[in-house]
């Protein structure tokens, strides 16, 4: 609970800072505060706190993905330096809304009633309308705005109908109060947990409700989108497992057949358009449509370890989409575009931006070795205990594909060759954050059981 | 009792529903059989307020109109919070005023931020 006033504190310290043109304190100031959000939040662990009459519960599940998310804004933060004020001048705007932002995570991750869900949904949410769309000037940033905040308010629209439906089968907004309502058989309840489940799945990408991902990735600036890859689909995918583990778990044998469809037909959309790509942005959109099926794999298996192997699945996504997305804000700014002919001769320009990219896309891939094995391993293995082999079958089909599409960076960079490339100039903190995820990558990848255990 | 509610207990709403809409279309559909016609150029233009209009009304006007206007609904949708809270005000306590402070505090930020950024000066 500390770690979220802090960030709201935050948020609105450094809005004061830019009004009073204090510039260069921006990025000291959110770094020191995302750390000391970080240490109360882990202050939290096993004490299990209820506030305000039962609307948010800090238990650990909400401990674990809080860190997470402070986290990885803290390294997309690392990325930041002299990147917002080449695109406009008010830098300030720039962390104050991505706090703003992060703050609304914390809340989707810790809601303990459904009232908190929707608020935590809207704080990050509207955040990010406006910081799709910063780039004012620019056609396809507005364009990015303008569809993802409709769609947005659209998909909001049936998060809030589905909420008053359970309201009126349950007569209550507590998790707890729900799952032991008993109202699991009535149509106004299983109405209500479809309508959430179609609010949730647009937050997070789930296909038939994907089609804005690529549009909106595309448009907004590659900082943003990393964002939107790392935070926001954590947030969303830890708020749609603590919905549907504490409130609807009783009632999963109803859901449970619309999760698995919506699972094929997320893995497959994402999968097979990605293939054919090429911009590596949109690629990794794709690929990012692709992950939230394999999210949903986990979904299926509440109760059964299913927080624990989200939590190890958005650790190893978040890092090598992290580095991914760092590495393609670089190559676009050096040569102009996100082509994947940009990457051609990359290994032997900047061999550390080459190994890093590749480390990153094999964590996505879900080679041995790195993170994103186990992510997917994790994943398997719960979804295999739940009896759900058919449909690990067909995820390990598309894993394939995936292999095949993420490698064709890898072969851009190391078997093309581009006579009149130049070696890429990287600031420090680009360096360090480079390395951070490397080292995380492989120290993850290697000994899983430092993730694996926590919850 | 009084809290009973049931499908017959909005009857008396529904009576009163239609007893409205219908006297507006009996008003209506007896003026239009009954009244005389006269025609004029001056009835026939479009009413604004008295005043004689002046080109379409689709035409652009200044950006700060909207700022303003999302300005207001901001602020005016803000103050509903205050009315549950002087109701329940000697309930809430010292607690409800501290946190209604909170509130109003963030709310004053937001407008002095609002007001820095000159988002309210018209000749700008």
């Amino acid at each position: 609970m500390t770690s979220l006033i802090i960030v709201s504190v935050l948020a609105v310290a450094v809005l004061y800072l830019g009004l009073f043109k204090y510039k260069t304190a921006l990025l000291p100031v959110s770094v020191t505060g995302l750390l000391a959000a970080a240490a109360m939040a882990a202050m939290d662990w096993d004490l299990e706190k209820m506030y305000f009459s039962e609307m948010m519960l800090f238990d650990n599940y909400a401990v674990a993905f809080s860190i997470l998310l402070i986290l990885t804004t803290l390294l997309i933060f690392g990325l930041s330096r002299n990147y917002f004020e080449k695109i406009s001048n008010n830098v300030a705007e720039y962390y104050a809304l991505m706090l703003f932002a992060l703050a609304g995570g914390v809340v989707m991750v810790s809601f303990h009633n459904l009232a908190m869900l929707f608020i935590g949904i809207e704080i990050l949410s509207i955040s990010l309308y406006v910081l799709a769309g910063i780039r004012r000037k620019d056609p396809a940033s507005n364009e990015a705005s303008l569809k993802y905040f409709l769609m947005g308010a659209f998909a909001t629209g049936f998060l809030l109908f589905g909420t008053a439906l359970i309201y009126g089968a349950t007569g209550s907004f507590n998790l707890a109060a729900i799952a032991s309502s008993g109202a699991f058989e009535s149509a106004l309840f299983r109405a209500g947990v479809l309508l959430m489940m179609v609010g949730l799945s647009f937050k997070v990408s789930v296909a038939p409700f994907h089609t804005w991902t690529p549009d909106v990735y595309e448009g907004s600036p590659g900082l943003i989108a990393m964002f939107m890859a790392t935070v926001v689909k954590t947030a969303g995918f830890a708020a749609f497992l603590r919905l549907f583990l504490m409130a609807f778990a009783e009632a999963s044998a109803f859901w449970a057949i619309t999760v698995a469809i919506l699972c094929i037909l997320t893995l497959f959309a994402g999968n097979i358009t990605a293939v054919f790509q090429d911009r590596f942005k949109r690629l990794l959109a794709w690929s990012s449509v692709s992950h939230a099926g394999y999210l949903l794999l986990a979904i299926l298996a509440v109760g059964f370890s299913a927080s624990s192997a989200v939590l190890v699945y958005t650790i190893a996504y978040s890092l090598a989409s992290v580095a991914a997305f760092g590495i393609m804000i670089l190559v676009s700014r050096a040569r102009g575009n996100d082509h994947l002919d940009s990457f051609n001769g990359l290994a032997r320009t900047n061999p550390f931006l080459a190994f890093t990219l590749t480390l990153a896309v094999c964590s996505l891939a879900g080679i041995p070795l790195t993170a994103g094995f186990f992510g997917k391993f994790y994943v398997f293995k719960v979804a295999l205990a739940q009896g759900y082999t058919w449909l690990v079958v067909l995820a390990v089909i598309n894993a394939m594909i995936g292999i095949y599409y993420y490698f064709k960076v890898i072969i851009a960079m190391y078997m093309k060759e581009n006579a009149n490339a130049v070696a890429i100039q990287l600031n420090p903190g680009f360096r360090l954050v480079l390395s951070i995820v490397v080292f995380l990558i492989f120290l993850f990848g290697i000994f899983p059981g430092l993730i694996a255990n926590i919850l | 009792m009084l809290l009973q509610s049931s499908a017959s207990s909005y009857l008396p709403i529904l009576i009163q529903g239609i007893m409205a809409l219908a006297f507006v279309g009996i008003t209506m559909v007896i003026t239009h059989l009954v009244g005389p016609k006269r025609r004029t150029i001056d009835k026939l233009t479009p009413f604004e307020s008295g005043i004689s209009s002046v080109g379409n009304a689709r035409s652009p006007f200044s950006i700060k109109y909207f700022l303003v206007a999302i300005l207001f609904v901001l602020f005016d949708v803000e103050v509903i919070f205050m009315y549950p809270w002087a109701v329940n005000f000697r309930e809430l306590g010292g607690k409800g005023m501290i946190e209604m402070f909170v509130f109003m505090g963030m709310l004053l930020l937001g407008f002095f931020y609002v007001i820095r950024k000159g988002a309210l000066d018209w000749e700008k």
